[in-house]
């Protein structure tokens, strides 16, 4: 009897093995800033990115293979994605890479996966002349300079905009260029700039740039910051006597669900620009949002939704070519299909790649009303 | 075995080349460290190295040996500017200089059309074998070898263990104490150019204070008695956090708890030197 059980749990572990050895892995590499500063993007797209897995995964896999993401922490720095990166390449072979979290970083690393012949799909790098790098880079963050003039150009006409300020972070890349392309795009409708104020990165005293931009009583207040100190400057203009009918308009950084959370009322009203948001009635992101919010106990953000869309994508891709084992050859078939995705239907609405692999996705004007993100006009 | 050893050395070679321009930078600091004065300006003058050589690179075509040697002149005047009137005062007043240097030098990177301000500096040519490398390395190895039984190196000995006995002496302390942290400025931005021609991209967050903190604890926890101290330091410390991966987000905690664990049980470093009574 013993000895039959002993066959029986070794055929068993036999079967097993052939049965894991017959459904292959689709191994994904993705490197996030999953440490330091920056972790607070870097988790939430981590988090995106396992939450797709794993419901592909659980409804079969990709024509029964199971997705696989190797996950490891670039922690924001140039060298650590370049690690990871060939790390991914040489000793994991994965068949695509997701990430880094900052574009420093992918202007780093992004060159070794081109010449690799690698696909590397960014979801959070929205700086000018990332996909410049060469054909193998992909990504699906809208960049701001696509979504910010549209932005400018309703607010302008819906509120009768004619003199305007800005405030900007000037040390960051992220708000330097979200202040840039406001720039232009304020030059493009005509405004007149009555006041250009900066900060730097960890101020928490606006009061001075305030009171200068309040003295001088301009229609709306531009604002290039990311969400703790743009949350912060709409608080302390309101203390500071600067009316709700004065409207802040900002990039990226606006669109969190922190910005509700920390400036209250004070944010009311506040116009920002995206694709996606949080309170997005469609069937889709309600689904997401809801799972999201359950396995991980808190709301997603708009960079987990890129990520969680960035998997999806990227599993449409898969879907079209027939995997031969050849991890290299695969890589390159995989980078032709990947290109040809064209009106994938995601949380963040309709998405296809452009020609040179940028998103191409419609921008949505949003604005705070009851304390939740609504939108302005499509 | 060698296709292991070929898939090995493509992922790791990129690691390598960082250690030898770790070590660079220890030594760097050690060469101030050896005549008693800290330097908190190593990140900042890699920086300026950096950005040198690589605006050499990118704006002039110049050949790769040029940039490098600009690279490392740069910050060997800078020095030189910041040394003489602060290395003319003893105790901390180095360090405090150092520290608001790094801080302005961050600042103007970030305020400069040049540099690419706050987006930093792309498209970087990947020109840095590993050969130039070990050939730096080299030499410099040698360099510190010889400077050991040197005048010069005795002298700096001198005014670490008491610079107003080797005054005394007839030890000109002031331009020696400058001499050190100018060739210091040099091995920092020669450090600097080779890393930004093989990491394809600069930015002025990389040269910061908390760089700056990390190169001291190169030579920190390698032991500045001797200058293999540094080496030491900054290839474990280069090193260990790659090994340490397969921890996943342990791994930080497990590096720190490492560097306590030495501090506490090693406190003149990995590398002490027993002194000759």
């Amino acid at each position: 009897m013993k000895i039959f059980i002993r066959i029986t749990v070794f055929v068993a572990f036999v079967l097993s093995l052939a049965f894991t050895a017959q459904a292959a892995e689709i191994k994904i590499g993705v490197t996030e800033a999953l440490t330091g500063p920056v972790a607070k993007y870097g988790v939430p797209i981590k988090n995106g990115f396992v939450l797709a897995a794993d419901e592909i995964n659980a409804a079969g896999g990709i024509k029964g293979n199971k997705i696989v993401l190797v996950i490891e922490d670039e922690q924001a720095k140039k060298e650590e994605a370049i690690n990871v990166f060939k790390k991914f390449i040489f000793q994991d072979k994965v068949l695509a890479i997701f990430g880094p979290t900052l574009s420093n970083s992918a202007f780093a690393s992004d060159p070794i996966a081109n010449k690799e012949k690698i696909v590397v799909f960014g979801t959070s790098n929205t700086a000018e002349g990332i996909t410049d790098i060469g054909p193998y880079v992909f990504r699906n963050s809208v960049a701001e300079a696509d979504i910010l003039p549209i932005v400018t150009k309703v607010a302008t006409k819906k509120l009768g905009l004619k003199k305007v300020a800005i405030i900007y972070g000037n040390d960051d890349s992220m708000t330097k260029s979200t202040y840039e392309i406001f720039l232009r795009s304020i030059k493009a409708e005509k405004l007149e700039v009555v006041d250009t104020e900066t900060f730097a990165k960890g101020d928490i005293d606006f009061s001075a740039q305030l009171t200068k931009i309040k003295s001088l009583n301009p229609d709306a207040v531009f604002c290039g910051a990311l969400v703790e100190e743009a949350s912060n400057i709409i608080l302390q203009a309101r203390k500071l006597g600067i009316p709700n009918k004065i409207r802040f308009i900002g990039g990226n950084g606006f669109n969190s669900a922190k910005l509700i959370e920390i400036g209250g009322a004070a944010a009311e009203g506040s116009i920002s620009g995206s694709p996606w948001f949080l309170d997005d009635p469609s069937k889709i992101n309600q689904t997401f949002v809801k799972a999201y919010t359950k396995k991980y106990g808190m709301a997603p953000d708009q960079f987990a939704a890129q990520a969680y869309d960035a998997l999806y994508i990227m599993a449409e891709g898969i879907k079209a070519i027939s995997l031969s084992g050849n991890v290299e050859k695969d890589r390159t078939t995989l980078r032709d299909a990947l290109a040809k995705v064209k009106n994938f239907k995601g949380v963040g609405g309709l998405f296809s790649f452009n020609e040179s692999r940028d998103a191409e996705q419609k921008g949505r004007v949003l604005y705070i009303k009851n304390g939740k993100f609504a939108i302005y006009a499509e | 075995m060698t296709e292991f050893l070929m898939s090995f050395w493509q992922t790791y070679n990129t690691l390598f080349y960082t250690v030898l321009v770790h070590g660079m930078l220890a030594l760097s600091i050690y060469i101030t460290l050896a005549c008693g004065q800290l330097s908190l300006g190593n990140a900042a003058f890699m920086g300026i190295g950096a950005y040198t050589a690589a605006l050499f690179t990118l704006k002039l075509n110049a050949p790769f040996g040029l940039s490098l040697l600009a690279g490392g002149m740069l910050p060997a005047f800078v020095a030189l500017i910041i040394g003489v009137p602060t290395l003319r005062l003893s105790g901390v007043y180095l360090a405090m200089a150092t520290l608001g240097f790094g801080e302005v030098v961050r600042v103007v990177f970030l305020n400069m059309s040049i540099t690419g301000g706050s987006v930093g500096l792309n498209g970087v040519p990947p020109k840095t074998e590993l050969w130039h490398l070990l050939l730096v390395m080299g030499v410099l190895i040698y360099f510190f070898l010889k400077l050991k039984n040197s005048r010069f190196g005795r002298a700096l000995e001198a005014i670490r263990e008491d610079e107003v006995a080797a005054a005394v002496m007839g030890i000109k302390t002031t331009s020696f104490k400058v001499w050190a942290f100018v060739i210091g400025a040099f091995i920092a931005g020669v450090a600097g150019g080779l890393n930004a021609h093989f990491t394809f991209f600069l930015s002025p967050r990389e040269y910061g204070f908390d760089f700056a903190v990390d190169i001291l604890t190169f030579a920190i926890l390698g032991g500045t008695g001797t200058f293999w101290g540094p080496l030491v330091g900054s290839t474990i410390l280069t090193i260990l956090p790659e090994m340490l991966r397969f921890l996943g987000s342990y791994r930080l905690a497990l590096n720190g708890l490492i560097l306590v664990l030495v501090v506490v049980y090693l406190p003149n470093g990995i590398i002490t030197v027993k002194k000759k009574d």
